[in-house]
């Protein structure tokens, strides 16, 4: 996929998701992880599809701990500022939790966002190259748990309201071509 | 009526038993066999011709000059026909021979009225004979298989066999329930002065020990073809070597493989690797007969019933004045004592149909109540309390919100910032 397309791609989800949003106001915790993640995308996107010769020379190292530590930096300030908790953004409302389950879950996150960040760093300058790649793809589970989750919980009643959705449409159509022959 | 061209090669010449002659005109009828072409005699209306293809080799006529002289001094004694039904022929048999020129080109034989008749064929499939104008029950098939039974006995009787016999090549008077055996001048005969082959054979009529041989006794042959056809004619044309097999690996696929192995599934004991047809009503059929075609085709040809044993089998059923035969609650003519074959037939198609629809509906609706359930599961709204416990059974690790109160496109919107914000993270950490 040429880069062109790649953003292309993106800008008409993006657009699409403008369309649809939720008219309701977001809360505070949900706009500073908007930003967080603008900046980082619009980072990925500016260095990573455009330009040359790349990001800053040995930052590569920095960037899985610069990701943890500014989200354990939104989960620790966020509540302290009475925004929220943003983990409730990360996992979904759908989980019927109590406030004090959500505090800890955030502060559960936040302490291992911490720690992941810091042991990247000490990984990436003790250890050799290919063990710091290893250690960097091994922390990527903790986002495959996360889609899991989401999967279950979210994605799958969506494909399911959709799914009724088109099925209905279809036989509709189907019924409709069916009188007129 | 209009004057008919008389062309020379159309005269010729009738010898009749006692070398009685007579010229006469043939006219061409425009039907045609694999041997010969069929032609009217505008002196004989009772008559028609069978006139040799041209291509037919000097040798071969020599030898069917020899053979149709026999038949025509040899008309073999054939079951009597009462007063009632006249113009009934039971054998297109030779009569006289045809000359043209003093060559030997043909033979004359009774004419069969077609708008009488019907093929045997028809008889296999009920909507065939009711288009045909005959109501097929069960008295009239055993009546027709009696019939059939009694002319190849007759034959027997003066030694000779049809062998390649076969639905297409036997009439059915509609009315009188007689039958006609066409192409006679193929069949085998082994009299003590006269001997003649008759080397054609059709696979699916072929007894096992004959298949891919010669048939070394027609009478066997005769035997094995006969019991197909009736079997064929009180079973709704199902053939008594068609089955399911329930190893498809070792199961020919043409009728004269599973012929040659034996793969008869309708015996009393049922067959280890095939089984039987589900539209099929022998089991309605009296024990005796079953018997008969357990004999016919489960067994080698010295212990298959003859002609002659089918005929005292399917005489007491024939017989109107026997009480072998009675009508079922429904009317319908069935073996006394055993089950209505009609009546099981119309239940096992009608079974079958409502099952096939029933199964159409659940596939075609198996998509919208699939996404039904799962959407009530996720969202444990299950109005069953089974479903509902189950679906509360799978879910207790993590209590859910009640359904968010946004509707799917804003579910969508925030799922596309979601899904960014993931591939934001896998390129940061990758």
């Amino acid at each position: 996929m040429s880069p062109v397309t790649g953003t292309a791609l993106w800008v008409v989800a993006l657009l699409i998701a403008w369309l649809w949003r939720p008219r309701q106001a977001p809360g505070p915790s949900a706009w500073i992880l908007l930003i967080a993640f603008g900046a980082l995308g619009a980072w990925a996107l500016w260095f990573g599809l455009y330009a040359h010769p790349g990001e800053p020379a040995g930052f590569a190292f920095w960037k899985p701990t610069v990701l943890y530590w500014t989200l354990a930096a939104i989960m620790i300030i966020a509540p302290l500022l009475g925004w929220g908790y943003p983990v409730k953004i990360i996992f979904g409302s759908y989980f019927a939790l109590s406030n004090r389950e959500w505090r800890w879950t955030n502060v559960g996150c936040a302490t291992v966002y911490t720690i992941l960040g810091g042991v990247n760093l000490l990984v990436a300058s003790e250890a050799s190259y290919n063990e710091w790649v290893g250690f960097k793809f091994s922390c990527m589970i903790t986002l495959l748990f996360i889609v899991l989750f989401r999967l279950n919980f979210v994605w799958l009643p969506i494909l399911a309201d959709v799914s009724i959705y088109v099925y209905r449409r279809a036989t509709a159509a189907h019924r409709y071509l069916s009188s007129l022959f | 009526m209009p004057a008919v061209e008389r062309k020379p090669e159309n005269i010729v010449e009738l010898i009749w038993p006692g070398q009685r002659s007579e010229l006469v005109t043939l006219d061409a009828t425009g039907k045609s066999g694999g041997a010969g072409e069929i032609f009217s005699i505008d002196s004989k209306p009772g008559f028609v011709a069978k006139i040799y293809h041209a291509t037919t080799s000097q040798a071969h006529l020599d030898q069917y000059r020899r053979k149709i002289q026999w038949m025509v001094e040899n008309k073999p004694e054939l079951p009597q026909v009462p007063a009632e039904y006249q113009g009934i022929v039971q054998l297109a048999w030779p009569e006289a021979l045809i000359l043209r020129q003093s060559r030997f080109v043909g033979f004359a034989m009774q004419k069969i009225a077609f708008d009488r008749t019907l093929e045997l064929d028809y008889l296999l499939n009920r909507r065939q004979a009711a288009q045909e104008g005959f109501d097929a029950d069960y008295g009239k098939l055993v009546t027709v298989a009696f019939n059939l039974a009694s002319i190849i006995n007759c034959l027997h009787d003066e030694r000779i066999a049809i062998v390649d016999l076969k639905p297409m090549n036997v009439k059915v008077y509609k009315a009188a329930l007689y039958v006609s055996i066409l192409d006679c001048d193929g069949f085998h005969i082994a009299t003590d002065e006269f001997r003649s082959h008759a080397p054609q054979v059709t696979p699916e009529y072929l007894a096992p020990e004959f298949q891919d041989k010669a048939v070394a006794h027609p009478e066997a042959q005769d035997s094995f073809a006969l019991a197909t056809i009736i079997f064929r004619l009180l079973n709704y044309g199902i053939h008594p070597f068609t089955g399911v097999a329930s190893d498809h690996n070792n199961y020919p696929p043409e009728l004269a493989g599973r012929i040659k192995h034996g793969l008869y599934p309708y015996g009393k004991l049922a067959h280890k690797s095939v089984r039987k047809v589900p539209a099929s009503v022998h089991e309605a059929f009296p024990d005796h007969l079953r018997e008969l075609f357990d004999r016919a085709f489960a067994s080698t040809g010295y212990s298959r019933p003859s002609a002659h044993e089918w005929v005292a089998a399917l005489g007491i059923y024939a017989s109107k004045h026997s009480g072998q035969m009675s009508p079922c609650s429904k009317g319908h003519l069935r073996f006394s004592s055993r089950p209505c074959p009609t009546c099981m037939r119309d239940e096992l198609i009608h079974g079958a149909e409502v099952r096939r629809r029933s199964f159409l509906a659940r596939v075609q609706t198996a998509p919208a109540r699939t996404l039904k359930y799962v959407k009530k599961t996720l969202r444990q709204t299950h109005s069953s309390p089974f479903q509902a416990a189950l679906a509360q059974a799978q879910l207790t690790l993590v209590q859910l919100a009640p359904p968010a109160p946004i509707s799917t496109r804003n579910a969508i919107a925030l799922e596309i910032l979601w899904i960014s914000g993931l591939l934001i993270t896998y390129w940061w950490t990758r």
